[in-house]
């Protein structure tokens, strides 16, 4: 077992308090619609933006980060930064990114185990930004970083659906089951994807997202 | 008009260069040139010489296997351009090689462009690239939508086959305030899913980016509902961009709801009040 294994495990841990628990991501609107009534229904809407939506744009961003970090490749990770937040097409999928963003940047400083300024003096870190800073500094190989991120984003939406829908605690973990099985061919995939080819085309995720915004009654702030 | 060689398929090279500046308060189409087979109609001018109408012709009718079509379009300082389609743009079955659109707009301080193009019709087996990149002033406004149907459903089609990628990339001064990529394949999950598609067959998206936009306007854009029953639609604000969203199946109900968001947002946006130009009545 590596020192790297334990920092991932760390780093994407529902313990990191970055706030991530308060955000469903259009979640809690499919459920108010009735898109997500049941566990398949759920296993449905989150595989689907785990695949199309996290694994293929998130998780391939991540993946440029991280080596633009260990590069030290200031500009680029401004380049990746901007076009990252420029992404996200609501204003609470904005919104999120940057209170979590900041969050950790504010967290990885405070901690101190090693050198922030860099980051700190990003004016709009996104979340993944400050994610891959912590996954560089701490040698956490790229693939199992994305597996990592991807891991935490699934198991989020699935305490969300918890929560929203609501489901039992072992519904929760059996939906974890069969979101996890797939996690490792999507880090690959998203690991090797050049960026120009990543995607984040997901028009019912967004009106969701979107439509969240007006929900009258609400548990999550996206 | 010229063929060219695209990975060994034979297909249509065009051009078109458009620039638009402004002239005491007139907006003129200073300089076009073109090369192959897109044209543009003798700008007009409905809403008096403030803003140019401009339309855009591709006599072809429809985009082939092969094709690449480019279209620039700078708006100079203070300029206001309007352009827009005659009909439906049509992306046909390909054979096996890819045909591409790409639009580089380019829109300066003071000035606005409306892009307004009719909708795009992909059929199956067709393998589109649409690529389209605007660059904004500090102080520029910009609105566009692109309404897009996914196979020729009223006879019966599907995007069962081929493949749609798409890009948009809307920067001002340099910094990235929109972007979006995609690939649809045809039968992919993706058009089923229900986060992605969710078996709609028109996807519609309006973007609008500049002067005056507040979560005012957004509340009276949000009461504009769209006529088709079952449609999904939704709104929200930015930073710096008003995005509007439609998922349905008719091509028309989408644009009419469009047009309505269009009515409240362009005198909002640039003090002119808005004219549907006449060709979209035709």
């Amino acid at each position: 077992m590596s020192a790297a294994l334990v920092r991932l495990l760390q780093l994407s841990s529902p313990a990191l308090p970055v706030g991530a628990y308060t955000y469903s991501q259009g979640l809690e609107w499919a459920v108010e619609t009735g898109v997500v009534h049941s566990e398949e229904t759920a296993l449905d809407w989150i595989a689907d933006c785990l695949e199309f939506g996290s694994a293929r744009f998130e998780a391939v961003y991540l993946a440029h980060m991280i080596r633009a970090w260990q590069l030290e490749d200031g500009r680029r990770l401004a380049e990746l930064d901007a076009e990252f937040v420029a992404s996200r097409e609501t204003a609470e999928l904005r919104a999120e990114t940057l209170q979590m963003g900041y969050s950790l940047v504010r967290l990885l400083a405070d901690m101190g185990d090693f050198p922030t300024q860099h980051l700190v003096a990003f004016p709009e870190p996104s979340f993944p930004l400050a994610w891959s800073c912590a996954a560089a500094a701490w040698s956490i190989p790229v693939e199992d970083a994305l597996a990592g991120y991807l891991w935490a984003w699934a198991e989020n939406q699935v305490m969300a659906a918890v929560k929203a829908a609501p489901f039992g605690q072992t519904a929760g973990q059996r939906l974890l089951l069969q979101l996890g099985s797939r996690l490792h061919l999507l880090a690959e995939e998203a690991r090797q994807t050049p960026i120009e080819l990543a995607c984040n085309y997901l028009p019912a995720f967004a009106i969701a997202s979107s439509r969240h915004e007006t929900q009258y009654t609400r548990l999550f702030r996206s | 008009m010229l063929a060219c060689n695209n990975g060994g398929k034979a297909g249509w090279l065009a051009r078109l260069n458009l620039e638009f500046e402004r002239r005491a308060t007139a907006t003129i189409l200073a300089r076009r040139s073109h090369l192959g087979p897109l044209r543009v109609q003798k700008p007009l001018y409905p809403e008096g010489a403030e803003v140019c109408h401009t339309l855009l012709l591709h006599p072809p009718a429809g985009i082939a296997g092969g094709d690449e079509l480019e279209i620039t379009a700078t708006v100079a300082d203070g300029a206001h351009a309007l352009l827009t389609t005659p009909g439906a743009g049509k992306w046909y079955r390909s054979a096996g090689a890819w045909a591409s659109q790409r639009l580089d707009f380019a829109v300066g301080t003071g000035a606005v462009l409306e892009w307004l193009p009719q909708e795009t019709i992909v059929f199956d087996g067709a393998l589109a690239n649409m690529q389209t990149r605007v660059a904004l002033a500090e102080q520029a406004g910009f609105i566009g939508w692109e309404v897009l149907c996914l196979g020729r459903r009223a006879s019966g089609e599907s995007l069962a086959s081929g493949a749609l990628r798409l890009s948009t990339r809307i920067e001002r001064a340099g910094r990235p305030i929109w972007l979006e990529r995609g690939m649809l394949e045809g039968g992919s999950t993706l058009l089923q899913s229900p986060a992605g598609l969710a078996g709609y067959s028109v996807s519609a998206t309006l973007l609008a980016t500049g002067e005056g936009l507040d979560p005012a306007l957004l509340a009276a854009c949000r009461q504009q509902l769209p006529a088709e029953a079952g449609a999904r639609h939704g709104l929200t604000l930015l930073p710096d961009m008003l995005v509007a969203r439609y998922l349905g199946h008719s091509s028309e109900a989408a644009r009419a709801w469009m047009t309505a968001l269009w009515l409240l947002l362009r005198p909002a946006m640039t003090g002119r009040a808005a004219t549907v130009p006449r060709i979209w009545n035709t």
